[in-house]
């Protein structure tokens, strides 16, 4: 895999960036594909979101400083993207954001991109009823199985905070799926 | 280190550092209740069509317009006569500036209504100055006198909280 450093410099590299965003493209597609999916649930919002997501990298990369990974600040993008689009989403409706999620989640049953059992749908409504940190973090350390470092930089909180948020997450979801 | 000289037990090296990591890992082990897998899919192809889709809808994106000369002589002309518009506007309208007072009501509502600002109520009123402001600044028709003291009668227990200095 390219470095990503050299990645950096040639999408800042009017001649070579057309082909660099292709490596980009390939190299995280599948991954922020499913951070958005996370969110969003419904398969053709995930691809409007992934397609802005890359477009808005590829518009802001001139001002990447390299301060924190590529991988995190695209993350960041990604996540903030899928979360903007839930809140514009709720808002055209006119209901309140967890109405809106609530609703999204009642439409995996008739979505045929959701091949769920009865266990995994229960799961997304417990994971909906969390608050909005919580489902990020569990949704990245359980489905997409990123490391607490990772997620640290991602959301910009400590790796304590994380575990402690994860666990919370858990318990929370447990609790759920007993009473349920 | 072992605080207690009659205390025999030790613990291994670096035990009481690492104890909370190890905790907080235990602890976020997720339960075997819930499902391995998500149950989430895709089209078929989906990933492998995606850079051609996105290809196209970034030259809709950044599709530039040449610039010809006719055009430039439109917004040559499109800038003088705007610059005489508001030249002749100025002359004829020099007493009347716009202010807060020409926004309609229905545009400062649609502006807070499609701006999302993150801020509660009491976070925006902590922020906004209240100095020299009025509450029938806020309010489209005044409130009488009598109505103010009868709500602060049924609201209020104690009124040294309101702070209420006497200007006069």
């Amino acid at each position: 895999m390219i470095e990503e450093e050299t990645l950096v410099i040639d999408l800042q590299t009017k001649s070579r960036q057309a082909q660099a965003f292709e490596v980009l493209v390939n190299t995280y597609k599948e991954r922020l594909y499913w951070q958005i999916r996370s969110i969003v649930l419904n398969h053709d919002d995930a691809d409007d979101v992934l397609q802005n997501t890359f477009i808005k990298v590829y518009k802001n990369i001139d001002g990447f400083k390299g301060d924190s990974k590529l991988f995190s600040w695209m993350y960041r993008i990604a996540t903030n993207e899928a979360l903007n689009f839930i809140k514009q989403r709720a808002k055209t409706q006119g209901v309140s954001d967890t109405d809106y999620q609530d609703k999204l989640v009642a439409n995996l049953e008739a979505d045929v991109y959701f091949e769920g059992d009865e266990i995994q749908l229960q799961l997304q409504k417990a994971i909906a009823t969390l608050p909005e940190k919580q489902k990020l973090v569990f949704n990245m350390k359980y489905f997409q199985e990123l490391k607490y470092e990772e997620i640290s930089e991602i959301l910009d909180t400590s790796v304590g905070g994380l575990k402690a948020s994860y666990h919370l997450a858990v318990k929370k979801l447990e609790q759920y799926l007993k009473e349920d | 280190m072992n605080k207690n000289k009659n205390n025999p037990f030790k613990t291994p090296k670096g035990y009481f550092n690492s104890f909370e990591d190890k905790l907080m890992d235990k602890l976020s082990q997720p339960e075997s209740t819930f499902p391995e897998e998500s149950a989430f899919q895709v089209p078929d192809n989906y990933f492998e069509t995606f850079n051609k889709r996105l290809r196209n809808k970034l030259e809709n994106e950044t599709k530039v317009v040449p610039l010809v000369p006719y055009k430039k002589f439109f917004a040559v002309a499109a800038s003088i006569a705007a610059i005489a518009i508001l030249a002749l506007g100025y002359n004829w309208n020099n007493n009347q500036e716009l202010g807060f007072n020409d926004l309609a009501n229905t545009d400062i509502e649609a502006y807070f209504e499609n701006n999302d600002f993150e801020l509660t109520p009491y976070e925006i009123a902590e922020v906004l100055p209240v100095t020299n402001t009025e509450y029938s600044d806020f309010l489209s028709s005044p409130l009488k006198g009598d109505i103010l003291l009868e709500y602060l009668n049924e609201n209020v227990s104690d009124f040294d909280e309101l702070n209420i200095v006497d200007n006069e």
